[in-house]
């Protein structure tokens, strides 16, 4: 048996329904330990939903996921993020009322259950972890103060904080300047560097092609297309389904 | 600026100063009034009227501490804590005078069963959001006091039924103020369990549901067994003011022990104070009991209210009480406390702030 080769995380089949509509519909990918894989799509691809299928924030309607080859469908999200995945929401959710700093260590007092720590110590982690994601001078400001692209990074620091061994990131670098986007990647791969799996959900091209090694694309709820980002693009499918057939054909002439 | 804010500081201090004084005597005056004491022509500072009072202030105190732990820092808007109240009431009550067994054996069963209750409630109540949740806990409030007073077994009232529930007297020396201090010392319990629970884990967790249940939960946080342990917690502390009240006021029935208007004076005192801190609702209850008392006219200080008869007062209380809400809640959504927080909260500014935080 080589433990290494076998897949961190596997979907298979994976089903959510709304109403009638299968937002995602029967997606199957395997993740390594150790890989930075993106996530693609038009609007409405079933991106978000997915993250939330793993994150336990919806209930499947269909098939399995696998954590280190035990199945977590059907797991609340506490359980799923005490063995160690975590996440962020697109649309930032900070703790208010908290200071920078408190916020971080809720994830660190909290998140992975192997290594959760008491107060102090969670504190200590967290001042790491703010220094990781360049926010340590802002650590004692309440959340109010803070920019977006700088709660965007307390939405990963809080993520960072729980220690995970796979971190699911949700659009972290939506809506950001490009030397805002340049930062951000620094910190994926910072984290990443720490020997977290990375899965990212992102629009912008440059950034999927910076990091990632591996992309998947989705449409319609399904896996259109994956493999290395470069050929990913270029595949004549996903064109087509980010920019309409009329477009495709005219970038081929 | 510099001096001003300096200023604003000599004021916070002069405010902890007077009410740290105000808070030792009316914990150590009621010795007074002790046989020994009296005999040693000690001046008698407090009367048993005053130390009555004293010890209402006190349940308060406990009631309005314990419903913050559910509504201030888990974000859950209880409006039935007092069925906790009436449980714990209930449960000594009964223990006391049906079983015949010792007050002081009886009174740790109060908070266990109150808990036990909420964490039953909670299981369903607590999947409401809201003011889903605060419908609901009001209507869990009323109905735990009409099913004691109904609640017929042989045609026979279980709990007493509409007569009430007497129980024998505690036979103790200085049986007001054994109660008072008894009361005062819950009360110090449930201000060190808001202490110690906003410094661990579990506090933090609680926050973090309040703030954002959802990423709460993506972090680790078991919501719903923080929800329950927390209503739980808030239960025990509110059935345990419950039970001395019982031993205290020896007669207890569905109007003193389930009385609807502690559900809402308890929020007010918590909102009043500064909700989500350690000492807030305490303070809110010092002052809105206080403010109670005067206006029902049994302080010993009292002013004649314009137009209104002796008999009309507790009416004119409540609604008294009712505008202080409103006032309350638009002008100092963050408590009286909060005004010790900073050194620019005595301005017009932080009132603006805190209206633009409040409004829409």
């Amino acid at each position: 048996m080589n433990e290494a080769a076998a897949p961190q995380l596997e979907l298979h089949g994976v089903t959510k329904r709304f109403g009638g509509v299968a937002a995602v519909d029967s997606v199957t990918f395997q993740i390594a330990k150790g890989e930075i894989v993106g996530i693609i799509g038009p609007n409405g691809a079933g991106k978000t939903t997915l993250l939330n299928c793993i994150s336990g924030v919806h209930r499947l309607d269909g098939g399995d996921i696998k954590w280190e080859g035990v199945s977590i469908a059907g797991m609340p999200s506490y359980r799923i993020a005490k063995l160690g995945i975590g996440r962020t929401f697109q649309i930032v959710r900070p703790f208010g009322s908290m200071t920078v700093r408190e916020n971080a260590a809720v994830g660190a007092l909290f998140g992975n259950a192997s290594g959760r720590r008491a107060p102090r110590a969670a504190f200590e982690l967290a001042d790491q972890v703010l220094e990781l994601v360049g926010l340590k001078a802002k650590a004692s400001l309440p959340v109010s103060a803070l920019t977006i692209p700088d709660r965007k990074r307390l939405e990963v620091a809080r993520a960072v904080a729980a220690r995970p061994h796979l971190l699911l990131l949700d659009e972290v670098m939506a809506g950001l300047n490009n030397v805002e986007i340049d930062e951000a990647l620094d910190m994926v791969r910072a984290v990443h560097a720490t020997g977290v799996t990375v899965l990212l959900i992102e629009h912008v091209m440059r950034v999927i092609i910076g990091v990632c090694r591996r992309a998947i694309v989705l449409e319609g709820g399904h896996v259109l297309a994956q493999g290395e980002p470069e050929v990913v693009l270029r595949d004549e499918r996903v064109i087509q389904a980010y920019l309409g057939e009329r477009f495709a054909k005219r970038l081929k002439s | 600026m510099i001096a001003r804010a300096a200023s604003i500081d000599r004021w916070r201090r002069l405010f902890v100063i007077v009410g740290a004084i105000l808070v030792a005597y009316a914990l150590l005056a009621p010795i007074t009034s002790l046989d020994a004491a009296q005999s040693a022509n000690v001046p008698l500072l407090a009367d048993r009227l005053w130390f009555r009072i004293a010890t209402i202030i006190a349940m308060f105190v406990v009631m309005a501490t314990a419903w913050n732990i559910i509504g201030g820092i888990t974000g859950y808007a209880a409006f039935g804590n007092v069925a906790f109240f009436g449980i714990g009431a209930y449960t000594t009550g009964m223990l006391v005078a049906k079983a015949k067994w010792p007050f002081l054996v009886a009174l740790p069963l109060a908070p266990v069963v109150a808990a036990a209750f909420a964490a039953l409630v909670g299981l369903p109540l607590l999947r409401l959001r809201g003011h889903y949740f605060a419908v609901a806990s009001l209507g869990v409030g009323v109905a735990v006091g009409e099913l004691v007073q109904n609640i017929d077994y042989n045609g026979q009232p279980v709990f007493g039924g509409a007569s009430g529930l007497f129980l024998p007297i505690f036979a103790i020396d200085n049986r007001g103020l054994f109660f008072f201090y008894l009361m005062v010392a819950v009360a110090a319990v449930a201000i060190a369990v808001t202490w110690r629970v906003l410094r661990s884990r579990f506090g933090y967790g609680l926050i973090a549901i309040r703030e954002n249940e959802e990423a709460a939960a993506v972090l680790g946080v078991n919501t719903t067994a923080y929800k329950v342990a927390a209503f739980a917690l808030a239960a025990a502390l509110t059935g345990l003011a419950g039970g001395i009240f019982s031993q205290w006021n020896v007669f207890i029935n569905q109007d003193n022990a389930f009385p609807i208007e502690y559900n809402v004076q308890m929020i007010l005192m918590a909102l009043l104070g500064g909700t989500g801190t350690v000492f807030g609702p305490a303070a809110g209850a010092v002052l809105l009991q206080l403010l109670i008392q005067f206006l029902g006219g049994s302080l010993p200080i009292s002013v004649d209210i314009p137009f209104v008869s002796v008999d009309a007062r507790p009416i004119v209380a409540q609604v008294i009480l009712g505008v202080l809400l409103v006032v309350v809640v638009i002008f100092v959504p963050r408590g009286v406390i909060d005004f010790f927080g900073g050194s620019s909260r005595l301005s017009w500014s932080y009132l603006r702030q805190s209206l633009r935080e409040t409004s829409l």
